[in-house]
């Protein structure tokens, strides 16, 4: 169940005035159980790169596999690929129309033809999956709170069982508890259904406890693709690209710099605590996270 | 996917006719229209070719541009086109049973060719070099005498760059919503016309609380900066004829001249 993108590129309006490359020359595979960060600044290709992985676009040079079928290459079927890759896109107001919660969230289901019962189990069990209470699957989508509205467009897609989830900035707009709450039940996806998520953000710190793996945009090429503590150790240069590492990681180095040997390596606010903590009593530094 | 379309089908580049006045273009697309009728000879059709090549020239815009605005009427031309071969009545070249083709008939079909061909051209030049907001402000401008019959003019110039403005914004917001809704496993494009009307109704349900939504903050905008219709109202870029717009009416004119000489004298 794996994504690979072979020297892709992707150009927007080719042959007219306005003519735009987006995404050059990627090179990039994401393999089955990853919990993956896309971090890039705006205008950097991350929308256009997600829209690679399920086919919605159609690289103008390279190309896209999907378990190692060119997903172009003619016999595929991309409307099976799609409910395999699933993609929520930022604004759930783009993609909620029906007349109650429940019935949007069957769509996906109903659209893979399967029968109403399948597709009502499937809802519910997305549903409760991203925290929706049960009181809500009545309402009109368009009554609800924005946090809520994205829970029930991620249901959407979730109810589709897909073996990839592909989030597009699921934290805009939310306020830091709904944040929070987004991002632990996207764990809790990726560690109960064992899918591949891919997260797509431009915020280190939202995202830097989560995931595995980092892939870094920059104006159409990946600039790093690495383990988020080697990602971040790269933070003069991702300054320059308009993203930040963690608030954490900038203290962890002005520390370091000022001779207290600490770990500046750590992701969270609660690991450098205690690796400054175990510094201040003396029992050295070094990774003792 | 949708992007490619261009409704407001201005093509950036700097020229000569990008710079004149909005008003001037205008003006000059209807004389150039007129001239197309007045002409009704071959050698006087030369003259508008010559005319509309060295705007086409002028205007640095590629000549394919041109030419997508005749994909729209392209029926339209085959039919007229047809009519005319056919039914003029006249000296017969061709004849099978009631269909006959006339000498008359081909030089009226030509004509009529060349006229809806250039007319198309000729309108294309003017929208190709013309943002849309510039050429509803040139309307504004040129229809303001209505006033005085209580046209709303300001009102609808106004609807008419809201309008404007918000196409390009609507067309990708359609997008986003075709892409999100496909993502779903919605189909767009198979069925037959009963199911392809209730395939839409997951893209036009967003789209048009997104359009109401947008409209509301608009007219909420506007409000909150004491909008309150044209009374007394300046614009930031008020519309100034140049030195280039007179020697472009100059251009015209004289070739509008030319055209009536080629009428009176028949030519």
């Amino acid at each position: 169940m794996s994504i690979e993108l072979k020297n892709v590129s992707y150009l927007y309006s080719p042959g007219t005035a306005y003519e735009m490359r987006a995404l050059e020359d990627i090179n990039l595979v994401i393999p089955e159980h990853q919990f993956i960060g896309l971090i890039g600044h705006t205008g950097s290709g991350k929308s256009t790169l997600i829209q690679l992985f399920n086919g919605l676009l159609k690289p103008t040079g390279g190309q896209v596999f999907y378990n190692g079928e060119d997903i172009w290459g003619g016999d595929v079927s991309r409307k099976d690929l799609r409910s395999q890759v699933g993609l929520v896109f930022q604004y759930p107001e783009y993609q909620l129309f029906e007349v109650d919660v429940f019935k949007d969230v069957c769509f996906g289901p109903r659209n893979q033809g399967l029968d109403q019962e399948e597709a009502k189990r499937r809802a519910r069990a997305a549903l409760e999956h991203v925290g929706v209470p049960e009181e809500l699957f009545g309402r009109s989508p368009f009554e609800l709170s924005g946090g809520q509205k994205k829970r029930v467009a991620i249901a959407g897609v979730l109810a589709m069982d897909p073996r990839i989830l592909i989030l597009d900035e699921p934290t805009a707009g939310l306020d830091p508890r709904g944040r929070d709450e987004i991002l632990r039940q996207i764990r809790a996806l990726h560690e109960t259904r064992g899918i591949t998520i891919v997260l797509v953000s431009h915020s280190m710190e939202d995202i830097a406890r989560y995931v595995q793996r980092i892939v870094v945009l920059d104006r159409g090429h990946i600039a790093f693709d690495d383990d988020p503590r080697r990602v971040f150790s790269h933070y003069r240069e991702l300054e320059q690209m308009g993203l930040a590492a963690p608030q954490i990681t900038y203290v962890m180095h002005d520390l370091r710099d000022r001779g207290v040997p600490v770990d500046v390596d750590v992701l969270t606010v609660e690991e450098a605590r205690d690796n400054i903590l175990a510094v201040l009593k003396g029992k050295g530094a070094g990774h003792a996270t | 996917m949708l992007r490619d379309i261009t409704l407001g089908q201005y093509y950036p580049v700097d020229s000569v006719l990008h710079r004149l006045d909005p008003r001037t273009k205008f003006i000059g697309t209807l004389l150039f229209v007129a001239s197309l009728f007045l002409f009704h000879t071959f050698p006087g059709y030369g003259v508008a070719t010559l005319f509309l090549v060295s705007m086409i020239f002028l205007s640095r815009v590629p000549v394919s541009f041109m030419f997508k605005g005749l994909r729209a009427i392209f029926v339209i031309l085959l039919i007229t086109v047809a009519f005319n071969i056919f039914l003029t009545p006249g000296r017969v070249l061709w004849q099978m049973g009631a269909v006959k083709i006339t000498y008359e008939g081909l030089i009226q079909a030509g004509r009529m060719a060349v006229r809806l061909i250039y007319l198309v051209v000729g309108s294309s030049i003017m929208t190709l070099t013309t943002t849309p907001n510039q050429l509803t402000d040139g309307l504004e401008d040129l229809m303001r005498p209505l006033k005085v019959v209580r046209v709303p003019v300001h009102e609808i110039a106004m609807m008419m760059s809201i309008a404007l403005r918000f196409i390009p914004i609507l067309m990708e917001e359609t997008d986003k919503i075709m892409k999100a809704q496909i993502a779903r496993g919605a189909d767009f494009e198979t069925g037959n016309i009963f199911q392809r009307a209730k395939g839409l109704v997951p893209l036009l349900v967003p789209l048009f609380i997104s359009a109401f939504r947008r409209a509301d903050d608009l007219a909420m905008a506007m409000e909150a900066r004491c909008y309150h219709g044209g009374e007394g109202r300046t614009q930031m870029k008020p519309l100034r004829y140049k030195g280039r717009d007179m020697a472009a009416y100059c251009i015209v004119i004289m070739y509008l001249a030319v055209s009536v000489v080629f009428r009176v004298r028949g030519i």
